[in-house]
């Protein structure tokens, strides 16, 4: 986490020196004229993990929770041609996407694997997860500016994975060893099988974005991004979770253009 | 602004397209969950594991013709009919399918008239086997030791290897906590072992598995391990003593429940037979009150326990306990179970023990009281 915050203030502090220089300013207003245009954006990532569609052995969501997911993203656009519209942007921005999920699910297939030995089986009860992940993302996208407020963006992103935690437990039902018809292990009284899959975590995921902003104030813009990933959270050979997570997720924030 | 609220309920419909619970799937499963039987012929409840259910019957019992009734996971179907008449002199198989179709499960159904041997000389043994349906290959797991009873009927000894199993399933039946060992006192042995569990192991809590043999069956129960063991087989006898031979040495470092390890502590075996009325809260002991119940009546444990690599002898008188009494008709009515329970590690049930720890126990025999003529 210290690393992160380094990795943060790294990042922020040419932005707001470059804020506190007269001379600085002067560049940024050349640049503008040349279609240059800066923005810093701060904001809230609001989504989960999911399998997509839900399959048929989660039966209930019985919680889930979001956290506090921050984000902030410095990013450039130059925009093209005379009249302006279009235009081309880059960025980097560091982000936590997570979520805390509790879910029911009957027969569910998972198999742990663990130095060659391994537990398999159909587990049908609750399971409990916490998705965590500091990404540093890197989004290219193509920008439309509908009005003197309204821009409209689109485009694909590109996420390292700095850190990540998945983990969680399960309790309060049985496994059947090996298939449905396998010896059955029941967990009850709260008596809970925990799991760390965190090491299997994907470290490089793409996906798409789409968003808005709209010009509230001289400066101050209200974004709207939506960051869908096309990569399944794990590792391809990864096998415990059956199914394939995507990382969705709504950011809702603040911009400063410089 | 129009847009904005666009996208908004555009992200809402995405989120919710994707997060639609979906119709429950038909059941997977395949369990007898219950059994009935002719009005008052059983002298127990159905005994149901995973792959067979033993009914304990009076001695007048006509196996030929009976017609047990099965109640099965919802939707799943068991062939023959629950109801038929069979000929259960031999025990006869059933099968259940699950509701999907996809799953088939085999029991064996078994009436048992409760003559029990009292000669164990741990020469026989079968596989615990699965049939994966997908690809009908069939694994073999881990060592089941039984005894073939005077009327053509067996019995199982029960062990904690299904436990191990969970955990390692790829190991060879050599390197389960319960298996044979060739070198015996005659023949070949029982060899219980205290073993490691790994990483999963831990991760359930469970870090070790001591060997384990007893009378009775196991069913895993994460939540307390001393009550997945099931103890008791009816006996229709007085029993006396306990006697046979053994081979003990103590594994290197003792641990406890969270895998730490305690210095000053060295490992030991248990032995022990209890006898003990069976009554209508208390069909079986388990690992929590095999020594403890109200319904015991006398225990034979072994004292003079010793590490030691040659065979040696024990001979262990069953004590009755304080205010207990045996009431010869309820013996003859079979009312009275009887358990003979050995492990490696004497507080292997609450994961406290030396992996490595290993007991060797072979040609054991139980004596009891003649019938009173």
């Amino acid at each position: 986490m210290k690393n992160i915050i380094l990795l943060i203030l790294g990042i922020l502090v040419p932005f707001v020196s470059a804020i506190g220089q007269n001379e600085s300013s002067q560049t940024l207003i050349n640049a503008e004229k040349n279609g240059w245009e800066y923005e810093m954006k701060f904001g809230i990532n609001i989504g989960g993990a999911s399998p997509i569609p839900l399959p048929e052995s989660i039966r209930s969501i019985e919680s889930y929770n979001p956290k506090f997911n921050g984000m902030i993203e410095g990013n450039a656009t130059r925009w093209i041609g005379d009249s302006k519209k279009w235009g081309i942007s880059a960025g980097i921005r560091i982000e936590s996407k997570g979520m805390h999920a509790g879910a029911t699910v009957k027969s569910y297939s998972t198999e742990v694997v663990d130095d060659g030995s391994k537990v398999s089986g159909y587990w049908t009860g609750y399971v409990n997860t916490k998705y965590n992940s500091i990404l540093m993302t890197v989004p290219i996208m193509a920008n439309y500016k509908l009005n003197d407020r309204w821009n409209l963006r689109a485009g694909i992103y590109m996420s390292y994975m700095l850190d990540g935690d998945f983990s969680g437990y399960v309790s309060d039902g049985y496994l059947r060893q090996g298939t449905p018809t396998g010896q059955k292990i029941l967990f009850t009284n709260g008596k809970q099988g925990t799991y760390n899959f965190s090491d299997d975590l994907r470290h490089i995921q793409t996906g798409i974005q789409i968003g808005a902003s709209w010009l509230a104030y001289k400066h101050f813009r209200l974004n709207g991004d939506l960051e869908w990933g096309l990569n399944d959270i794990f590792e391809k050979n990864f096998k415990t979770v059956s199914f394939n997570m995507y990382p969705i997720y709504l950011n809702i924030g603040f911009g400063y253009k410089f | 602004m129009k847009i904005k609220i666009t996208m908004i309920l555009l992200t809402i419909g995405v989120f919710s397209l994707g997060s639609c619970i979906r119709d429950e799937a038909p059941n997977s499963e395949a369990d007898i969950t219950s059994c009935r039987v002719t009005s008052g012929i059983l002298i127990r409840e159905a005994v149901i594991t995973n792959e067979k259910v033993t009914l304990y019957v009076n001695d007048s019992v006509d196996l030929t013709r009976q017609k047990p009734e099965f109640t099965v996971t919802e939707g799943a179907t068991i062939s023959p009919a629950s109801g038929t008449i069979r000929n259960f002199t031999t025990p006869q198989t059933y099968i259940v399918t699950s509701q999907d179709g996809k799953w088939k499960k085999s029991y064996t159904v078994e009436y048992v008239f409760s003559n029990l041997l009292t000669k164990y000389d741990f020469e026989k043994i079968k596989y615990y086997e699965y049939t994966n349906p997908e690809t009908n290959k069939t694994i073999q797991f881990f060592h089941i030791f039984y005894d073939t009873e005077i009327d053509g009927s067996s019995m199982d000894w029960g062990s904690g290897n299904a436990g191990f199993m969970i955990t390692s399933s790829s190991s060879p039946a050599k390197d389960y906590p319960t298996c044979q060992d060739d070198n015996g006192f005659k023949g070949k042995c029982a060899k219980l072992t205290t073993r490691s569990t790994g990483k999963l192991g831990a991760m359930f809590n469970a870090p070790i598995a001591a060997g384990n043999l007893f009378f009775g069956t196991f069913e895993v129960n994460m939540d307390n391990m001393a009550k997945s063991t099931h103890f008791g087989v009816p006996f229709k006898h007085v029993p006396t003593e306990l006697v046979g031979y053994y081979k003990y040495k103590a594994g290197e470092n003792y641990t406890n429940a969270k895998n730490e390890e305690v210095a000053e502590k060295k490992d030991n075996f248990d032995l022990y037979a209890v006898f003990y009325e069976v009554t209508d809260d208390v069909q079986y002991l388990d690992g929590t009150n095999s020594l403890t119940s109200d319904n015991i009546v006398s225990i034979a444990r072994i004292k003079d326990k010793k590490e030691t690599d040659t065979w040696t002898r024990f001979a262990i008188p069953f004590n009755m306990c304080e205010s207990k009494s045996i009431d010869q008709a309820k013996v003859k009515a079979g009312k009275y179970n009887i358990a003979i329970i050995m492990s490696s590690s004497i507080d292997g049930a609450k994961f406290n023990g030396a992996v490595g720890s290993t007991l060797y126990v072979d040609e054991m025999q139980l004596f009891y009281k003649p019938e009173e003529k």
